[in-house]
């Protein structure tokens, strides 16, 4: 140790460390620019000069190691003059324009100018003349602000080891930081990890996606944030690009109980918000997900994980789907005693019934609930609940997950046909190979995902002719484009843009009358608008119309519960309060928000297990900690051609193999090609190693 | 025995006792003394090259010389301070020296690299300046030479002993300043040094035809093309400065302007961690200091002395003596002579770059160059012998 004293004070401080850290550390501000804690010292810029008593002239403190007796003064006249100019000088450069500038306000140049005082005016001042360079997906360049502190070029080689960035000179002489002859940064190999941005003092180097509505880490790492349930992605695509699964699948896990459900049907929110799509093409992240889940030995969590000791309290949950079981495990991981009431044959909810099994094979789903039954869940099936305040007397708490098991009957002409069918009870039926009453020429109406299961379904129970239409332009359909290709490859008809006029027939279906729609949008109270195109009848024959138009909750007010929207049970908030009108009865999942997602309905099941727990006297703390700990390597180095490399995809059955049987043709990403894709993720996350910096504002407010 | 040899079979002790005991210094900018700085050097690489100020290059000569003795040098440095790589720095724009060299160069096992040295990446490396390498080798050689190079104006240069006198190595009669290593002296001041301060190898002598304040532009705009741009006070420093001697020389001068590059200046000195920063602002320095007058001249008598700046000059068409034949207007490069067969000419003084071109074409001699006022001259096209003075 060393005893040095900074403007009077007396620090005890380690023999060597520089003088700056030693002041910021205990509180002294002394103003910088070039310096920043995560990268070498440079000494260029001047700001954090300072006197040492007994040595001649000024020294730069970022370069200043500490002497057991140094005496410093941080604040004399040579030091300000000197201080002063050197600020001239940066500004000499530099665009006088703050107002205008995406950085105002947390421009740490900006915040100097008002510390150490405004320029006089004297230098002259100068237009770098540099374009903004705009041209690079997620990173952009505005050189004319740039004061040439250097951080960018030292993250880059010293902090990454990629060495994109270099010291530039431009034909006039002027310096600015860049690539090698302004190639484009893919071009330069370039890895997109934007610490160059993080560490710009200055609006020079800026993330094109950052905003002042979203949180920082939300912004940085958005298919973290996107991900309903906020799996930590790039922690567990780096566990897979080691090639330790078992870890990948834990820090999955954390999240989400059923892991390889998720990684073989998410609709993955997370690859749609990847940042990697701004450079080429998205992470396959729900691939990857399925691959770790499918090499999982359960190393980390079998047997591990959080067990509470019984608390002698009975909480039963109506619906045995994902957002039921998942509530269900947590509440039984926090000690609770919990019965789960199915009222259908199996537990799974529409991962059994709904999903079909070409998509999510039915022993995989029973082998994720075994899970929850070997954490201690009971799971009855076959058990229909109709009044849930009953289950009052015996129980704590009840939380209703029945899901949306009736599907939606559009009133129009001709509805209420034989031959008209819904999608749930469709599916169901095909499921449990019951007769559905599907014919041979078959008309599915509506556009999501749940359509194309229905038509891919009557497609594999021998339908010879089937077509999908519905109201949505073709890009505005919300199924998932893999959805709708695989469809097309299998012969299934798609129109799109079609009101449905009329399904024709005197006792039978006979088809469906449309007409082309011209424009389809909505007004400000949300309501739909829609414009024909005049004189653009036309009829699609068919003995069969399946209505895939959404489906809702079947409950009726006799159960005791407020119902809302669209028969959804009524609950004072969708995510943060989940109590419906009946004191110690919750709801969670479809049945509340109408149809989303699985991993919608596991994450409102974890929040309702958190909030039921605090109902019954727990902490409602349902986090768990399972994957070990993992040290992100931030010097990620070069790796040639890196914004090219493609998107892995996985090994799918042609339609031929497919489309007459029900066995999964999806085989997801082959050994190699997983750890391929998991090598292209920029890993956005290592920017939040990154130290914030340091501003004499923050020293202002701790004095405060 | 070469220098390397020797030292090998000397060992490591006994060799930087015998480079104690020489009292061998480094040559340049960075005088320390050599010993020393080996014993502090922890670093495992040696790295020489010129004073990374050196924008005049001579010293290159000894390379061309003797490389063999230069690379045994640094090579024994190496042997001595425990260092595994070697690198001999080039200026950027000598890649034909560093071909040629490359030969010998991988020999030795040194590399060559085309920049100036980045101090900052080589704090714990030995560095060397190129002309104490070869000096290292002569001393473990024992055949110490305490001659140095220098190259007077346009000269290849030669050895001369170290302490001839200036006087003797140029004529200093007439002289207006004497620019030796980085500074600018008075012929006065020059007479009492010594071949040993023109510590780049250079002595150019400035006589009345010359321009001091152009003189420290020239070199300023040099200065900024080796410039690395890191340290603020060199990158913005010689743009300031370059920008008042600009200003000085194309009669915009101001007040504030002498203040100002001696404020810079003085700051550049102690605030750029090489030699780039330390010594380019030394010129403007010398000038401002010792050759006040040059500048007073151009900023207050609207006149430059040695009659090289062109903005206080004007060339101007004797509407007496022009003949309206055309030469000028065909020779002008910018374009900026007005007039048509017959007519007399006009020189459009905002565009004319004083080039000189139409004073040579012109066969009446009517062109005239001169730095006082200008005549009265006719403002619109005026039919030759028809203009009157009013």
């Amino acid at each position: 140790m060393a005893v040095i004293t900074i403007d009077g004070n007396r620090l005890e401080v380690p023999e060597g460390k520089n003088v700056l850290e030693c002041a910021l550390d205990a509180g002294i501000y002394i103003p910088h620019l070039c310096h920043h804690k995560d990268l070498n010292p440079l000494g260029s810029c001047r700001m954090c000069i300072v006197e040492v008593e007994g040595r001649e002239g000024v020294e730069p403190s970022c370069k200043l190691k500490a002497e057991d007796g140094m005496v410093i003064h941080t604040q004399t006249d040579e030091v300000k003059r000197l201080r002063m100019l050197a600020l001239e000088l940066l500004l000499a450069g530099h665009p006088e324009d703050c107002s205008t500038c995406p950085k105002y306000g947390h421009c740490e140049l900006q915040m100097l100018i008002q510390y150490i005082g405004p320029k006089t005016g004297r230098l002259k001042m100068r237009s770098k003349g540099f374009g903004v360079n705009e041209k690079n997906p997620l990173i952009l360049h505005d050189m004319n602000r740039c004061v040439l502190c250097g951080r960018c070029v030292r993250a880059c080689n010293d902090l990454r080891g990629v060495g994109v960035l270099q010291y530039q000179k431009r034909e006039d002489l002027e310096v600015y930081t860049g690539t090698l002859h302004e190639k484009l940064l893919k071009d330069a190999d370039c890895r997109f990890c934007q610490a160059c941005a993080e560490v710009c003092p200055t609006g020079t180097i800026r993330d094109i996606l950052a905003s002042s509505e979203v949180r920082k880490e939300d912004y940085v790492v958005p298919c973290r944030a996107g991900c309903p349930a906020h799996t930590d992605i790039p922690k567990y695509i780096r566990f897979v690009k080691d090639g330790d699964f078992d870890a990948a699948a834990a820090v999955i896990r954390e999240k989400l109980p059923m892991p390889k459900t998720l990684g073989y049907i998410c609709t993955h929110v997370c690859e749609l918000e990847c940042k990697r799509k701004m450079v080429n093409e998205p992470m396959s992240i729900r691939n990857l997900k399925r691959y770790a889940a499918e090499q999982d030995t359960g190393k980390y969590w079998k047997g591990k994980g959080k067990q509470l000791p019984d608390t002698g309290k009975k909480v039963c949950v109506v619906g045995g789907g994902p957002a039921g079981l998942t509530a269900a495990y947590y509440l039984r991981k926090q000690g609770h005693d919990v019965t789960v009431k199915e009222a259908l044959p199996t537990a799974g909810g529409m991962l059994s019934y709904g999903i079909p099994a070409y998509r999510l094979p039915r022993d995989m789903v029973q082998e994720e609930i075994q899970v929850f039954a070997d954490q201690g869940v009971k799971i009855e099936c076959g058990v229909r609940v109709e009044k849930p305040t009953e289950l009052l007397g015996e129980y704590d708490a009840v939380l209703m997950a029945i899901g949306g098991h009736n599907g939606v009957r559009l009133p129009m002409t001709g509805s209420n046909l034989p031959g008209v069918l819904l999608n749930i009870s469709f599916l169901r039926e095909a499921t449990m190979g019951q007769e559905t009453g599907m014919g041979k020429h078959v008309i599915v109406l509506g556009g999501g995902n749940v359509a194309f299961d229905c038509a891919r379904t009557a497609k594999r129970l021998g339908a010879e002719e089937i077509h999908v239409a519905c109201l949505e332009a073709r890009d505005k359909m919300t199924a998932d484009d893999e959805e709708i290709e695989q469809a097309q490859e299998e012969g299934i008809q798609i129109h799109p843009a079609q009101t449905f006029e009329a399904i024709t027939g005197e006792d039978h279906v006979t088809g469906v009358d449309f007409m082309n729609v011209e424009s389809f949008t909505f007004d400000e109270n949300r309501r739909a608008i829609i414009k024909k195109e005049e004189g653009s009848e036309h009829h699609i024959d068919g003995d069969t119309v399946i209505f895939a138009t959404g489906q809702r909750p079947d409950i009726t007010e006799a159960a005791g519960l407020t119902l809302g929207r669209a028969n959804s049970i009524f609950v004072n908030d969708l995510t943060k309060d989940k109590r419906t009108s009946v004191e110690g009865i919750f709801a969670a999942g479809d049945c509340i928000y109408g149809t989303k997602s699985v991993v919608m309905a596991i994450q409102s099941g974890r929040e309702a297990a958190s909030q039921i727990d605090l109902f019954l006297g727990g902490d409602g703390d349902i986090e768990e900690s399972l994957a070990p700990e993992q040290n992100a390597d931030p010097y990620i180095g070069v790796i040639p051609e890196f914004a090219s490399l493609p998107r892995r995809a996985p090994k799918i059955d042609g339609a031929e193999m497919r489309q007459d049987n029900f066995n999964l043709f999806d085989h997801g990403l082959c050994g190699e090609d997983a750890c391929a894709e998991a090598g292209r993720c920029l890993q956005c996350d290592l920017r939040l190693q990154i130290s914030s910096p340091r501003t004499w504002g923050d020293f202002q407010k701790e004095a405060e | 025995m070469s220098a390397l040899e020797t030292v090998k079979a000397m060992g490591r002790e006994a060799a930087l006792e015998k480079i104690k005991a020489a009292g061998l210094k480094d040559y340049g900018l960075k005088a320390g003394s050599i010993a020393e700085r080996m014993e502090k050097a922890k670093g495992s690489a040696v790295e020489a090259g010129l004073n990374n100020a050196d924008t005049d290059q001579v010293l290159l000569a000894l390379l061309a010389q003797s490389p063999e003795k230069v690379f045994e040098g640094m090579c024994a440095a190496a042997y001595v301070v425990g260092a595994e790589t070697v690198t001999l720095y080039l200026p950027a724009g000598e890649t034909t020296l560093a071909e040629n060299l490359k030969e010998t160069a991988g020999k030795y096992g040194v590399s060559i690299v085309n920049d100036i040295i980045d101090v900052r990446a080589a704090e714990e490396c030995l560095l060397l300046h190129i002309v104490t390498a070869a000096r290292l080798a002569d001393l473990l050689e024992d055949s110490v030479d305490e001659s140095v190079f220098i190259s007077t104006d346009g000269n290849t240069g030669t050895w001369v002993a170290a302490d001839t006198k200036v006087g003797d190595l140029v004529s200093l009669e007439g002289a207006k300043a004497v620019r030796m290593g980085y500074r600018l002296y008075t012929p006065e001041e020059a007479k009492e040094l010594t071949a040993a301060d023109a510590i780049n190898g250079r002595i150019r002598v400035l006589g009345e035809k010359d321009c001091v304040v152009q003189e420290v532009l020239t070199q300023l705009g040099r200065d900024r093309q080796i410039s690395c741009g890191k340290c603020v006070f060199c990158r913005e420093g010689l743009i300031q400065l370059e920008y008042m001697q600009r200003e000085i020389t194309a009669a915009r001068g101001k007040g504030d302007f002498l203040d100002l590059t001696r404020e810079i200046g003085q700051a550049m000195c102690g605030n750029t961690l090489c030699t780039v920063g330390q010594e380019s602002a030394w010129m403007a320095l010398d000038a401002v200091e010792k050759f006040g007058d040059e500048y007073v001249s151009h900023m207050k008598k609207n006149k430059c002395p040695a009659g090289v700046c062109s903005a206080f000059e004007h060339i101007y068409i004797d509407p007496k003596a022009c003949t309206g034949c055309g030469d000028c207007l065909d020779v002008c490069p910018k374009e900026c002579i007005e007039g048509k067969a017959k007519y007399i000419h006009m020189i459009d003084e905002f565009e004319c770059t004083k080039c000189g071109k139409c004073v040579e074409a012109c066969g009446e001699e009517a062109i005239v160059r001169t730095s006082g006022k200008l005549p009265k001259l006719p403002t619109r096209l005026t039919k030759v012998g028809k203009f009157r003075k009013h």
